[in-house]
């Protein structure tokens, strides 16, 4: 993201984690999807992709295996898990309130 | 939720000037208004509070006075300066971007 | 305008910190009350309140630490959390902070006592006013190069061109005098000069007045001027000085006024004036000099000094002088015919005064001396740098384990290096703390000594300060080295095992390096030592030539008494009578000044038949009979003085076989005749033909060959004898007491001005060369002392490192002899490498000073370097002394690790 990368390292996780909702995706793709369905806003470079990936595998919320693409190369590709299922659920619900909130105090006008 | 204090982490900044922009405010009442004001959504940790203060005066975009508050109680006051104002209105730019950004995202399907 | 701010605030936050930390934590507590009253409107107790509302918060010094760091002091505090580990950890490992101190203090404090003096003595200029319009002025000798002399006529003729210059002054170098002061004769330092000395130096008297024209003629009323130092130091700044008349020489002389404060001498080496007298008055106070205005063309040394007019340049005034010396040449022709020693040649000299120290032609070697002198500390200071060094390595190696385990733990690498390099900082800043202190003590003693010149000492601070600065950069330098090294240690490999390797003596590695290099300069220092050592023993037994033991001298003055001439004589033959008469005395004979310091230098023209030979110096003393008995110079043909030789017989004279020699062709020139040069009428014949004698004096000994002499009686030239030698069978010391009572059964107010015995004399002569060699000894100690500790930091350390070697290796069976002999073999390689490479540069050394050795002549005078004898047992001595020092200091680690019990050194990790 073209701001603080650690503001929105979970919010991060659940733009990943919402990317692949729809299937499985290689990391380049990942960010791609992203780019695009945000409309060129949000932006990830490698040093934060990769980081995230390898951490949301760990917390077992995707996995990931090699595959072949289609132009026959190989990578690897990431899928959820049922626990970042409920993960990705959790976080969306919780973006929603805290993003209301907060645009609750910007608009305060007391 | 680790999710809130994330996003809340990397907004403290915006959240303190938008306060304290209204008008000037001790750090405990700073706390109390925007639990207040965002329905006990966000619950300020206390503990970054402070820190954030601190780096706050350190760029200059906030001063600090001791004086007396409501009840006459000893209070250590924060107000905004005028780069504090525009930091401000960086800030809330950049929030409105993200936010935007990330909604869109949520709303493809 | 951010950044502005943000520096702002930093600096506010380290200076105001103290307010600022009281200011949070009140802010944090009144949050706590506050919180904790909220908590308790929701119905919880005072005390559950409180706990919740702790917990919401979070620890309350994470938050001031992160509040701290957010204020942007995190890297000040650091900073100083740092330094006070830094410390404690200093503290701990006492034994190595202190020797590390010690050796940094000592050789910070022995370079800036050294350099100090080095510097009062040869580089600190006085600084006179408009000192670039000044201008130096020499004649110069036959190959054009500028003489100390000149002649009185140049210069008047020089003073004339007052379009060029808007002032003349000639000054005298310094002379010793002596005066009467509360009742004793002390020694000084005068210097004559013209009226306008300070006119043409710019300065102003600072109490009186400078003396003038009238003053400044033959046979006026003596006067003199003070100078500031000497104000200071020998009269107390006593302001009633002005008017006081003082006995110099004899003479009544009225102190008209002090010099400047600022001035210290026509010469910038550190040697202080005390008195200024009128140039006039030369002839009376020390009388070979004679009467310059009458004589032209007679060379003196003489200091000229000009001030350029406004507007004038250096290069017109050596034109204008260029003039001058065509028409000296002119007028003068027979001044530059003559072919002794200070030929004068056509042509002068104009140098800036800036650009001159003592004289064109001495700047050379004197700077010479001082940069050698220099190199000796310099040597001194790189072994207690490599010391350092070594220690820091030694140290850097031994806590390889420490910082693998800080490593592994998390900490970085850079965190590590700072670490180490702020206790390197420490340490050298202690050693330079150390160091000023031992200079400062080192200069009050040194102050103490009372050395022939007077040398205005005081710590320099610029030194002071340069050694400050060269002490960290040596912490940095040594320090940082060993920190990255051991930063980059392999962790793994350090945790595992002791890295076994052992004391490879046959690697190059840089603490071995270190070790020889320090006892290699040590052995050179020692050998230096020696070398002066030598040329001390060899001067003191060689140039005496007379009889020493049981001679003792008593010198007066009769001038100071008021005697007129012939008082005089009448009471000098009387002081010898009564001196014969002294029981135990074999022999007595009277003299003009101490013995064998020629008391003048006249230019003589040889002559067999009348013919103008050739002009020759050489020394002449002015003795009477019975001196040559008294102190046994074995004549050689003819016969000394007697009674016949009155002052109205023919002049005689008895001369030294090397004069005899040289001059006449054979060493019998019994019957030769020689004169004057200035007088025409002292036709003198040679009646006896002595063996030569030294001067006793080390620096004539050593600064000039062998000089010829020539004796003529007082008793013919009607000069007053101003000392009684004594020869006695018994001993001399109690001879000077009876010689003493003596002169005062003669006259109670004759002053004693020198009483002693001859052996004395000669001690006296040598003491500036004894201090010399004694610093010399003391550096080379120093060094010694400082590569041995070197050496026992490495062998301590290595033998720490092997303890579980030594310890299996003695568990299984090997006696303890097998495991030091192991680390001995190591240590002595080093040693002897060590001793053999120092060795090697001390033949050089030898070698050099050999070769260039002997006489030079640098237009002042000669200058011999002494040639040492290759002396394979005092070189045989040094190695010895080294490798004992070495084998000392290797020994008490190496038999400590012989007492290791076995289980215990395993258990050594």
């Amino acid at each position: 993201m073209n701001d603080r990368s650690d503001v929105l390292q979970g919010t991060l996780d659940m733009l990943v984690l919402r990317a692949l909702q729809l299937e499985p995706m290689h990391g380049w793709g990942i960010a791609e999807r992203i780019e695009h369905w945000s409309e060129h806003v949000l932006q990830l470079g490698q040093g934060t992709l990769y980081p995230g990936l390898y951490r949301l595998e760990r917390q077992n919320f995707i996995r990931s295996e090699w595959r072949i693409t289609d132009n026959n190369r190989r990578a690897r590709y990431y899928s959820l898990t049922a626990r970042g299922r409920k993960y990705l659920n959790e976080s969306l619900e919780q973006w929603r309130r805290v993003s209301r909130a907060i645009n609750l105090v910007l608009d305060a006008v007391n | 939720m680790s999710d809130q204090t994330d996003v809340l982490q990397g907004t403290l900044d915006l959240l303190i000037l938008r306060t304290i922009a209204l008008e000037p405010m001790h750090g405990w009442a700073i706390a109390q208004r925007i639990n207040q004001i965002s329905d006990e959504l966000l619950r300020v940790q206390q503990g970054s509070l402070y820190p954030a203060l601190h780096r706050l005066e350190h760029q200059g975009w906030i001063t600090a006075e001791w004086g007396a508050s409501e009840n006459n109680r000893r209070a250590r006051f924060y107000a905004v300066t005028k780069a504090g104002r525009k930091q401000l209105a960086t800030e809330v730019e950049k929030w409105e971007r993200l936010s935007a950004g990330v909604n869109l995202l949520l709303q493809r399907t | 305008m951010r950044a502005w701010h943000i520096l702002r605030s930093r600096l506010t936050s380290i200076v105001f910190r103290d307010r600022r930390e009281s200011d949070l934590s009140e802010e944090l507590r009144l949050h706590l009350e506050r919180e904790t009253e909220r908590l308790q409107a929701t119905g919880l107790s005072r005390e559950e309140a409180r706990l919740q509302a702790l917990r919401l918060f979070g620890g309350v010094e994470q938050i001031k630490e992160a509040a701290r760091d957010a204020r942007g002091t995190g890297a000040w505090d650091a900073l100083v959390r740092d330094t006070r580990h830094g410390l404690r950890r200093l503290l701990r490992d006492w034994r190595f902070t202190t020797a590390a101190v010690l050796i940094l203090g000592i050789a910070i404090g022995a370079n800036t006592a050294i350099f100090s003096v080095v510097n009062a003595v040869l580089f600190r200029k006085q600084t006179f006013a408009d000192a670039n319009r000044l201008v130096n002025i020499y004649q110069n000798d036959r190959s054009g190069k500028p003489m100390v002399v000149i002649s009185y006529a140049a210069y008047m003729e020089m003073a004339e061109y007052t379009d060029i210059f808007s002032g003349t002054m000639a000054s005298s170098i310094p002379n010793p005098v002596r005066y009467l002061a509360e009742g004793a004769v002390r020694n000084a330092v005068a210097e004559f000069s013209s009226a306008n000395y300070l006119n043409v130096l710019g300065l102003q008297p600072s109490l009186g007045r400078w003396f003038d024209a009238t003053e400044e003629r033959r046979g006026a009323p003596l006067v003199a001027v003070l100078g500031h130092q000497a104000w200071t130091r020998l009269f107390h700044a006593d302001p009633s000085i002005v008017g006081r008349v003082i006995r110099m020489e004899g003479l009544p002389v009225t102190i008209i006024g002090v010099g400047p404060a600022n001035l210290r001498g026509t010469l910038d080496v550190g040697l202080g004036t005390d008195f200024w007298l009128p140039i006039t008055a030369v002839p009376e106070l020390i009388s070979p000099m004679g009467a310059l205005r009458d004589a032209p063309t007679i060379l003196a040394p003489l200091f000229v000094k000009a001030r350029l007019r406004d507007g004038v340049t250096v290069a017109q005034a050596r034109a204008a002088m260029d003039v001058l010396a065509r028409r000296l040449a002119d007028e003068y022709p027979d001044a530059f015919r003559n072919s002794g020693e200070f030929a004068l040649g056509p042509g002068i000299t104009v140098i800036p005064s800036t650009d001159v120290r003592v004289h064109p032609q001495a700047d050379v070697p004197f700077m010479a001396l001082a940069s050698i002198v220099l190199f000796i500390v310099g040597l001194v200071l790189a072994i207690a740098c490599s010391n350092l060094a070594t220690l820091l390595l030694v140290r850097g190696a031994a806590r390889a384990k420490e910082v693998s385990v800080r490593l592994a733990m998390g900490a970085t690498r850079r965190q590590l290096v700072r670490h180490l390099l702020i206790e390197s900082l420490l340490l050298s800043l202690a050693g330079g703390i150390v160091g000023c202190v031992l200079a400062w003590w080192g200069m009050r003693a040194l102050q103490t000594i009372d050395l022939p010149f007077r040398v205005d000492m005081h710590v320099d601070y610029r030194v002071l300060a340069f050694a400050i600065v060269l002490s960290l950069i040596t912490g940095v330098v040594f320090g940082l080295a060993p920190a990255i090294k051991a930063t980059r240690v392999d962790l793994l490999q350090t945790l595992r095992d002791e890295g076994l390797q052992p004391i490879d003596h046959r690697r190059l590695t840089l603490k071995n390096a270190l070790i020889v290099v320090q006892v290699a300069i040590s052995v050179l220092l020692l050998g230096g030592t020696s070398i002066f050592l030598q040329a001390t023993a060899a001067t003191r037994a060689l140039r005496v030539g007379y009889a020493v033991d049981g001679v003792a001298m008593l010198e007066t003055d009769w001038r100071f008494a008021g005697y007129s001439e012939s008082a005089a004589k009448t009471a000098q033959d009387d002081l010898l009578r009564r001196i014969e008469a002294i029981p135990g005395v074999e022999s007595a004979a009277l003299l003009r000044g101490l013995p064998m310091v020629s008391t003048g230098m006249s230019i003589v023209v040889d002559s067999a038949t009348g013919q103008p030979g050739s002009e020759v110096e050489f020394h002449m003393l002015e003795a009477g009979p019975g001196f040559f008995d008294t102190l046994r110079i074995p004549l050689l043909y003819g016969r000394v003085f007697d009674a016949r030789d009155r002052a109205d017989s023919p002049r005689v004279a008895v001369i030294t076989e090397t004069m005899a020699r040289k001059y006449f062709g054979a060493v019998d020139a019994v019957g030769r005749r020689f004169r004057l040069k200035a007088d025409p009428n002292s036709w003198t014949e040679v009646i006896g033909i002595v063996r030569d004698t030294g001067t006793g004096d080390f620096e004539d000994d050593v600064l000039a060959p062998i000089g010829p002499t020539y004796y003529r009686s007082y008793t013919q030239s009607g000069a007053q004898a101003t000392t009684v030698l004594a020869r006695t069978s018994r001993d001399a010391a109690s001879l000077i007491a009876a010689m003493q009572r003596e002169l005062r059964a003669v006259d109670i107010t004759l002053p004693a001005i020198t009483a002693k015995t001859m052996a004395q004399r000669l001690e006296e002569s040598q003491t500036a060369p004894a201090v010399v060699a004694t610093l010399f000894a003391i550096l080379a100690g120093l060094g010694l002392v400082l590569a041995s500790i070197g050496l026992y930091a490495v062998v301590a350390f290595a033998v720490a490192r092997r303890s579980r070697e030594i310890g299996i290796r003695m568990a299984l069976g090997a006696r303890s002899q097998q495991v030091v002999s192991s680390i001995a073999r190591g240590v002595a390689a080093l040693i002897a490498v060590g001793t053999g490479i120092g060795l090697f540069f001390t033949v050089l050394l030898m070698l050099v000073m050999r070769a260039g050795g002997g006489s030079a002549d640098v237009g002042i005078g000669h200058m011999s370097v002494y040639r040492p004898s290759i002396d394979p047992l005092a070189l045989l001595g040094i190695a010895a002394v080294t490798a004992l020092v070495g084998v000392a200091a290797a020994f008490v680690p190496a038999r400590r690790a012989t007492r290791l019990h076995p289980l215990v050194a395993l258990r050594h990790e």
